[in-house]
């Protein structure tokens, strides 16, 4: 057959040229193209293909969807963080009693995607109700909510706003798929019962403070901020970096006071946040960031202090 | 790659697994810039390929213990991008107006997109003509001739066999071909060449 052999169909090259094809059959095919110039221009052309696709350089990462990545995941830590804390009480679930009465208080499920279940976004200390979603989605960089939901759907296109439905989870992503973990259920609007004290309903409005805080007796200086009633302190919808650092920062826990003031005679953001039988304030700094945890100071208050 | 110093991926993993709050995050971002190539070429839709990707980040933090450290943390991480991305994939299928990788899917796909003035030729072309491909084709030619993974690495990804990738690989080039020959400067006997002819022709 030697020297008769037909021309080349591509399938066959290609899978030559993968090495797939060896033997006398390889031996053939080589023999072929050294005397045929039209199927050495096949095979030309197959290995510029090879080099076409190696040249088309890699797609860069839009700033929106890394922006949607560091909100979510600061999200997943501080669920996570919330959860190990709750195991460690031994309660039943990091949820505060709104959620709990308003779903159906499942932490850990074998069945991670209930359609219907509504499993919700939660950025847990920021208690994501309506106001607070507008603010979620400046952070995710213009997806809506439901396009950071972690909780279980059929992956629609929804485009429903603050308590709607939950978007797609991570499904079968990981091979071997097994029961992970499922976020509670969010808190819908309607559910709102338990307001965090000092703070808006809006859950996570920033508080727009002159005030100079200095490093020694910082913890005064923050008693007498959070001591400040709510109906004399002006707010705005906290900048999108900002949601991130206070995200990162409450880890899961109830914010007391989010107030842009100047520490040491720079910006800086008092954050404060009920840390179990303590308060906790940190100074951020301006940079602070979902994924840049910079704290110029922290200080701890004796729980109880900043009652209405 | 990690900077000189930086704790390796493996490390970076264990910590994660260990209860630290940001070895998650620095572990995914050093690799998501390539992870969000490989959805992105996967799916060939920007909007899908994030949601593939969050959906993989997810999953990847949540099941970090199941890592058994059989492969390296990389591949572990490109295999839930794949999957999560393929997961999408199957999703879409079931709405109508998905490319299922027919010659006039491929037509209406070119007169649509085919603005050159809008980005290269080339880069246009190949999007184009790699949404022909099947997904699992893509997805093995995507990790290996564009992405420069080794078969052995891509099969590990795919959770498949050298062999199934080579296979893949190789039909998916001959499928390309007459569509992106004539990038290579020989338009008129690329476009002339079937991949699905014998070859006796001449």
């Amino acid at each position: 057959m030697r020297g008769q052999m037909t021309h080349l169909d591509t399938d066959v090259l290609a899978e030559f040229r993968a090495g797939l094809i060896t033997g006398r059959r390889g031996a053939r095919i080589t023999a072929h193209l050294g005397g045929c110039e039209r199927c050495t221009a096949l095979d030309g052309q197959l290995a510029g293909v090879r080099s076409l696709l190696a040249s088309v350089p890699a797609p860069t990462l839009p700033d929106s969807v890394a922006q949607r990545l560091d909100t979510v995941l600061a999200a997943e830590v501080a669920q996570r963080n919330a959860a190990g804390r709750a195991a460690a009480r031994g309660e039943a679930a990091p949820t505060d009693q709104a959620e709990r009465a308003g779903g159906d208080g499942t932490r850990e499920s074998s069945a991670p995607r209930r359609p219907g279940g509504n499993r919700g976004f939660r950025l847990l200390a920021l208690r994501v109700l309506a106001p607070a979603a507008a603010v979620v989605v400046l952070a995710a960089g213009g997806y809506g909510l439901t396009r950071i939901n972690l909780g279980s759907s059929t992956g629609s296109a929804a485009s429903s706003t603050a308590g709607g439905a939950a978007r797609t989870g991570p499904s079968a992503a990981a091979g071997a798929e097994s029961a992970g973990h499922v976020h509670a259920p969010a808190a819908g609007p309607s559910k709102a019962a338990a307001v965090p004290r000092g703070i808006a309903r809006a859950g996570f409005s920033l508080v727009t403070g002159q005030r100079n805080l200095t490093r020694a007796n910082l913890a005064q200086q923050v008693r007498a901020e959070l001591l400040v009633p709510p109906s004399a302190r002006r707010t705005q919808t906290p900048p999108q970096r900002l949601s991130g650092c206070v995200t990162k920062l409450a880890d899961g826990h109830t914010l007391e006071l989010v107030e842009s003031v100047r520490f040491e005679g720079r910006p800086a953001t008092l954050v404060v946040a009920r840390t179990g039988a303590e308060d906790t304030a940190w100074i951020a700094a301006p940079d602070c960031s979902a994924t840049y945890r910079h704290v110029l100071a922290t200080v701890t208050l004796p729980s109880g202090i900043s009652g209405p | 790659m990690p900077d000189e110093g930086a704790p390796a991926d493996h490390e970076l993993l264990r910590r994660h697994v260990a209860g630290d709050a940001d070895a998650f995050g620095e572990l995914f971002r050093r690799h998501r810039d390539r992870l969000w190539a490989v959805a992105l070429r996967t799916v060939c839709d920007p909007d899908e390929a994030a949601d593939a990707l969050q959906d993989a980040m997810v999953s990847a933090f949540r099941r970090a213990a199941d890592f058994r450290g059989e492969s390296a943390v990389t591949t572990w991480l490109h295999r839930i991008v794949v999957n999560a991305s393929l997961d999408r994939l199957r999703r879409r299928a079931a709405r109508p107006a998905v490319s299922t990788g027919d010659e006039q899917a491929f037509e209406a796909l070119v007169a649509q997109d085919g603005d050159p003035a809008r980005t290269s030729d080339t880069k246009l072309d190949v999007d184009a003509a790699l949404r022909l491909l099947p997904p699992q084709q893509r997805a093995a030619l995507v990790l290996v001739d564009m992405l420069g993974f080794s078969v052995a690495d891509t099969a590990a990804i795919l959770d498949t066999s050298p062999g199934t990738v080579k296979s893949r690989c190789a039909r998916a080039r001959a499928r390309l071909l007459p569509h992106l020959a004539h990038l290579q400067g020989n338009r008129s006997t690329g476009q002339s060449v079937s991949p699905a002819q014998g070859g006796d022709t001449a």
